[in-house]
């Protein structure tokens, strides 16, 4: 029997219904070389938001998958998304994070794009005679690019449904974070990027519905900002889980917690004072499922904590490796008092000097390099809890499970993880889902 | 920084200040490596602003001052901080046990006399050698400006803004002082 002998059909890296994942999925480089190719090179992933480039021109580079791609502002307002790789000797053309510019022109031999993607010219261009090259046919490979709400997303693949089918009755959650209020939401400015060495998935399934670790791993982190009281008691009354094409949220329905979290008590009483508008928005099972306990992950690799604020990218590195990118999310009408101290509630807590992050961090890594022991490895991974517990909500779009203490989130996750894997074209990824807002606006 | 008290470029700092102000850093460092946490908050003053700001890499022609209505590591007033030392005492502070082995570097200790006669802008380098776990070794560089106050006769540190020269922050956490 062959020890590296690895699985060509992903879902036996899993059973779902006895509720075990194989540990080689968050190791094997062959397995992240397909992840590259089967979801990062196919589905939508969040690109930025649309406040951290207001003007013509502005630019924001960064990856899908380890395609490094630079997002700009065009003079319509749309954005376009393309490679950041010159198509002459391959070279990155933007070494730059963010800012506005003109061209992109290639360090090596001095080729200039503009912020559309297409070959603008060429230094001493007068050494290629008449015919040598067609510019027109040289631009860089643009990505198919659409938004939400805020959010600007791309891929790669011109086969992918449109977004708003990718994202499915999830926007119906979305809206708690993107549209509570009239005005939609921007970036506080700049952000924080840092290295874990540990596979990104584990990032996006502790988002996807891991309250479970916030009592044991955030015990001292909690206390801190909670005048040195622990969590309350885990109780999962009135709390559930959502998970809808791979996308989930958990959720409590107190209102309360993760604003509390911040310490900040000006901010608690801030969306005290718009919860009745936000409830006339978005209806009261909304209004109350914003600031609760609750934490979220969009398939692939895309998180957020409504009432905590933060939000954040898992880029994968190889299957060892990720790199976080951070901000603080705030509504636009806020007033400035309360946006700065949700950024500083929001900094304190969750970037890699945070009282909470700065726990979560270890675990992912150690969750991750314990698997370069070949008998680890083998070994499975429980993801059991609640296995029985799904329900039909009335008011609940997606696949729900009662109490917010639970797997399913992660379960339905790598389900989906399994169905891209396998995938040949997108037909073949199963809709596992009721859908009740196909073709209807949430809000 | 957000620091009004300008230099005063007329004078030089004496002998005496600056050996002063080294033995305040390397206490500071010491207090630091030796987890004495309360000890450090005691040579803060209760106005002390401890900043690091986000760092991104631009071009040139578009690089920026970052403000404190920016992302930043650290943007903290006493309570903040205070508030991270609780963390570390609560016993259930797991990624802490066993304990993190740091060694605060502190070099090219620069003191500058401004327009208060209280008050001294120092410049300083801080390199943080962490070791951590089985063999997880980290360097972290930081470029600080600081404002240190005379309070009763004895220094305190008012603000500090500590500039990481890591464009990408390369550790999971940033579990020591800067």
């Amino acid at each position: 029997m062959s020890n590296k002998k690895l699985e060509s059909d992903y879902s036996r890296y899993m059973d779902l219904k006895e509720g075990w994942v194989d540990r080689r999925i968050f190791w094997e480089q062959e397995i992240y070389e397909q992840e590259l190719e089967q979801i990062f090179a196919k589905a939508w992933q969040f690109i930025a938001h649309d406040s951290m480039m207001p003007n013509t021109n502005d630019f924001y580079t960064t990856y899908m998958g380890e395609d490094g791609v630079i997002a700009a502002r065009q003079k319509d307002g749309s954005v376009k998304v393309f490679l950041n790789s010159c198509t002459h000797r391959g070279n990155k053309i933007c070494y730059a994070d963010d800012g506005n510019t003109r061209n992109f022109t290639c360090n090596y031999h001095g080729w200039a794009f503009g912020t559309d993607g297409e070959l603008k010219g060429l230094s001493n261009e007068h050494v290629y005679d008449e015919g040598d090259i067609d510019k027109s046919k040289w631009g860089l490979q643009q990505a198919r690019v659409d938004s939400y709400k805020g959010l600007i997303f791309a891929t790669f693949d011109e086969e992918a449904p449109s977004l708003e089918e990718f994202l499915g009755d999830f926007r119906w959650y979305l809206d708690i974070m993107l549209d509570q209020d009239e005005g939609g939401t921007e970036f506080i400015g700049g952000g924080i990027k840092n290295y874990v060495n540990a596979n990104w998935k584990f990032g996006v399934e502790n988002f996807i519905g891991d309250a479970y670790h916030a009592l044991w791993t955030h015990d001292s982190g909690f206390k801190a900002m909670n005048n040195n009281e622990g969590f309350p008691p885990a109780d999962p009354t009135d709390s559930y889980h959502a998970s809808m094409n791979g996308h989930g949220w958990e959720f409590g329905t107190d209102g309360l917690a993760d604003i509390a979290i911040l310490g900040q008590p000006k901010v608690l009483e801030y969306y005290e004072k718009i919860r009745p508008k936000m409830a006339e928005r978005l209806g009261e099972m909304r209004s109350k499922i914003f600031g609760s306990l609750a934490s979220v992950s969009l398939f692939p690799n895309c998180s957020f904590l409504p009432g905590i604020q933060t939000f954040r990218v898992w880029l994968p590195r190889g299957p060892r490796k990720f790199e976080m990118r951070m901000w603080t999310i705030v509504n636009k009408n806020m007033p400035d008092e309360i946006k700065q101290a949700i950024n500083i509630g929001c900094m304190q807590t969750f970037n890699p000097a945070g009282v909470l992050e700065m726990d979560d961090g270890e675990n992912w890594e150690g969750n991750t390099t314990v698997n370069k022991g070949v008998v680890t490895r083998k070994g499975k991974l429980h993801y059991g809890c609640g296995i029985n517990r799904r329900i039909e909500h009335e008011e609940l779009p997606g696949i729900v499970y009662a109490g917010q203490f639970n797997d399913a989130n992660q379960r339905l996750f790598y389900e989906r993880w399994a169905d891209m894997m396998n995938a040949n074209k997108w037909d073949d990824v199963p809709t596992r889902y009721t859908p009740r807002y196909a073709g209807k606006k949430t809000v | 920084m957000t620091n009004e008290t300008k230099s005063n470029t007329g004078s030089v700092a004496s002998l005496e200040l600056i050996n002063e102000v080294q033995q305040f850093l390397y206490r500071e460092a010491r207090h630091h490596d030796n987890e004495e946490f309360r000890d450090w908050l005691d040579m803060l003053t209760e106005d002390i602003h401890y900043w690091m700001p986000y760092r991104y890499q631009r071009y040139r022609r578009n690089e920026k001052e970052p403000t404190i209505m920016d992302t930043a590591y650290y943007n903290d007033d006493m309570e903040c901080l205070v508030k991270r030392i609780i963390r570390t005492e609560t016993g259930t502070c797991w990624s802490e046990d066993p304990a993190t082995r740091s060694a605060h570097v502190v070099t090219n200790i620069e003191v500058e006399l401004t327009e208060n006669p209280d008050e001294f802008r120092v410049y300083s380098l801080v390199t943080v050698h962490r070791n951590i776990n089985e063999d997880e070794e980290h360097t972290m560089l930081g470029h600080r400006t600081d404002l240190i106050r005379r309070v009763n006769g004895v220094l305190k540190l008012a603000k500090r803004k500590i500039i990481l020269d890591q464009n990408i922050f390369k550790n999971k956490s940033l579990n020591v002082y800067l």
